[in-house]
């Protein structure tokens, strides 16, 4: 059995970690201190670029990467800590908050001295009104020990950060979203270009990183970029010459949630599998595992056909899903797929933001076919369409054979894709948002259509046996809803 | 549009206290109108609404027009534009809570408080006739291992049953 590497959560659980004085005895703030004591700040940003961290927010974009995009002569820049953890399934930023801040404020610290930061803001969730509390208190002792402020420790250095509390709005945890929101307006998504970096909170260069990933920094600068990349696997894209190391390093913070024993957060290495994840998690709830929402709500779903699929960046993006922000969500045989959709695509209509036409009027609109076959009330006609797949220059595109499907799953599927086509990737609207809606809607749909067939058919929820309600992967348009050239090496 | 013009000429003002934390804040952010939302938690925390009053007087403060203020109240679900009870009670209802018998516990919850639930644009369905209790349902609380939960007010309540439930309100209304 996999076993846990507690790095970030290694003293989570020690009694008072949250004071000062107790995380100075597990070593807090010497990997800040050794950050400004023996390296140059274009060390640091060289140390997590080479140490290959991926953004832990959702993205998965290379942290060194997006810092060497801020330009550093313009001033001031500024760092935003993105602790609007809201994605259905997420919960591992609540913990550092409410039980290890000053871990984050150590991380913030890294950051800030690497880019030359003076301002921080972290952009924390309005419900976490304790881990607000939490991080509200390890600020001003690290004020009042020096940390913080002008001068930090005598180096000249000044940095600040602020808390900043959101309104229940999932849109700010995007980015830019979370930028304008920071700014006092509704938070709905800017246009990128130009990318945050560049342009960021108050038109200034921003940094804009989760939680997890600045926790991860304390850990790259005290340990080493040597010790950081033995965890997790990496990866050779072999579509550069010389390939491209594809790096999946350091733990990650799964949460596990829905159908398990055990439920929580694990600090495993990037690189397990499902069916590990789920053992380590304390086992199955239920007899047979459905299906696994592998990254946050927005993910497109697995089936029992892919439970060996590695849970990490690049191997879930070549199954064609996501790791996410690393909300995994397991159902067990008893529950009804198109129950579950219903319940995202609720949530997503009530979550878009209303900017972008297509998914102000489209995401209600997939939720209301979903509705409609859920209550049994699913149109019964059929039309006879073109089948997609793979075609026979390789590309995705028509088949030249057809095939007969229920109107309702052909509108579901043909609305979805105009919010964001999951087939093409390209989305109607400013932020990925889009994507995030079509992306389950339409693998929900395709990968378990015998049950949405027996809802419509039946005119009630039907939930089929595990086997039956799953469409088989052999060469079937379901599992191959994106193009990525499956050209990477040791997978 | 009568009550409301009724409501403008009730004024609002930060009492002492909320005064020195909104100085605080203004000095964090560059521009005032960034302290938007801080601003707006607080004067909801004094006013227990967001009325019009408060709307007028949050952009005097922040020094931007009354329809920026509006603009954003109407934006975030977490901002209240009519009176709620005296304890908000916030159901997850996001897919693992519902994986976990959220439903249970919200029909449980409904049939005790006996009232419906709150939607964003009438909130007095949702709120007991005492004035006690709001019922509302939320997307996802970010709990989701110790799912079904719910929040009343600022603390959050974890694998709840109804009996949790029952004994959780007898120590509300004691």
């Amino acid at each position: 059995m996999v076993e846990e590497r507690r790095i970030l959560y290694e003293h989570l659980d020690v009694p008072d970690i949250n004071t000062f004085d107790v995380f100075r005895q597990y070593d807090g703030y010497t990997r800040f201190e050794k950050a400004i004591a023996e390296y140059q700040p274009e060390e640091i940003a060289k140390m997590v670029l080479d140490s290959g961290l991926k953004g832990r927010g959702g993205a998965g974009f290379s942290t060194g990467e997006k810092w060497s995009f801020v330009p550093r002569d313009i001033e001031p820049r500024y760092l935003c800590c993105n602790a609007d953890e809201s994605e259905p399934g997420t919960f591992s930023n609540r913990y550092v908050l409410e039980k290890n801040p000053h871990l984050l404020i150590e991380g913030i610290l890294i950051c800030c001295y690497a880019m030359g930061i003076e301002t921080t803001y972290v952009y924390i969730r309005g419900e976490f009104t304790l881990g607000k509390k939490m991080l509200d208190a390890a600020i001003k002792e690290a004020y009042e020990k020096g940390y913080l402020g002008k001068d930090v420790r005598g180096t000249g250095l000044n940095i600040d950060i602020y808390t900043h509390p959101g309104a229940g709005a999932y849109i700010c945890g995007e980015e830019t979203g979370l930028i304008e929101s920071l700014e006092g307006k509704r938070g709905q998504p800017r246009n990128k270009p130009p990318f945050p970096a560049v342009e960021g909170v108050f038109r200034k260069p921003t940094v804009v990183q989760n939680v997890e990933t600045l926790c991860n920094l304390p850990f790259i600068v005290g340990n080493g970029v040597e010790w950081y990349t033995q965890m997790g696997p990496t990866y050779a894209d072999t579509r550069f010459d010389p390939p491209k190391p594809d790096a999946n390093t350091g733990t990650k913070l799964y949460c596990i949630s829905g159908d398990v024993n055990e439920p929580g957060v694990y600090e495993l290495d990037l690189g397990l599998t499902c069916t590990e994840l789920i053992e380590v998690a304390g086992g199955l709830r239920g007899e047979e595992v459905k299906a696994v929402i592998p990254g946050g709500s927005s993910a497109p779903i697995l089936t029992h056909y892919e439970l060996d699929t590695r849970l990490d960046f690049t191997s879930l993006t070549l199954a064609k899903s996501m790791l996410g922000s690393g909300g995994i969500i397991v159902m067990n045989e008893t529950r009804n797929i198109v129950d579950c959709l219903l319940n995202i695509m609720k949530f997503y209509a009530h979550e878009s933001c209303g900017q972008c036409t297509p998914c102000r009027w489209g995401t209600p609109w997939v939720r209301d076919i979903v509705q409609r076959i859920a209550d049994g009330d699913g149109r019964k006609e059929t039309i006879t369409r073109p089948k997609f797949g793979v075609a026979e220059n390789g590309r995705w595109g028509d088949t030249g054979e057809t095939e007969e499907i229920y109107e309702d799953l052909d509108l579901l599927e043909s609305v979805a894709n105009n919010i964001a086509n999951v087939d093409t990737m390209t989305w109607n609207t400013i932020c990925v948002f889009g994507i995030a809606v079509s992306w389950p809607a339409v693998s929900y749909m395709r990968k378990f259509r015998p049950e949405f067939e027996a809802a419509i058919r039946e005119g009630k929820l039907v939930t089929l046996p595990v086997a039956e309600a799953t469409v088989p992967p052999e060469e079937n348009y379901a599992y191959q809803q994106r193009f990525i050239p499956k050209e990477f090496a040791d997978l | 549009m009568s009550d409301e013009l009724v409501q403008i000429e009730t004024p609002f003002a930060f009492n002492e206290e909320n005064q020195r934390e909104f100085d605080e804040l203004i000095g964090r952010y560059p521009i005032k109108e960034a302290a938007m939302l801080p601003t707006l938690h607080i004067a909801q925390k004094q006013a227990g609404y967001i009325t019009p009053a408060v709307m007028k007087y949050v952009a005097e403060q922040l020094e931007v027009t009354v329809m920026k203020v509006k603009d954003v109240v109407t934006f975030y679900p977490m901002f209240f534009e009519e009176p709620v009870g005296e304890y908000v009670i916030r159901v997850c209802h996001t897919l693992p809570c519902a994986l976990r018998d959220c439903k249970v516990v919200l029909d449980h919850l409904k049939a005790k408080l006996d009232t419906d639930i709150a939607s964003e644009t009438n909130l007095a369905k949702g709120t007991t006739a005492d004035g006690k209790f709001t019922l509302m349902k939320v997307e996802c609380l970010a709990s989701c291992d110790v799912a079904p939960v719910i929040m009343i007010n600022d603390d959050l309540y974890k694998n709840l049953t109804p009996e949790k439930v029952d004994e959780l309100l007898a120590k509300l209304a004691s």
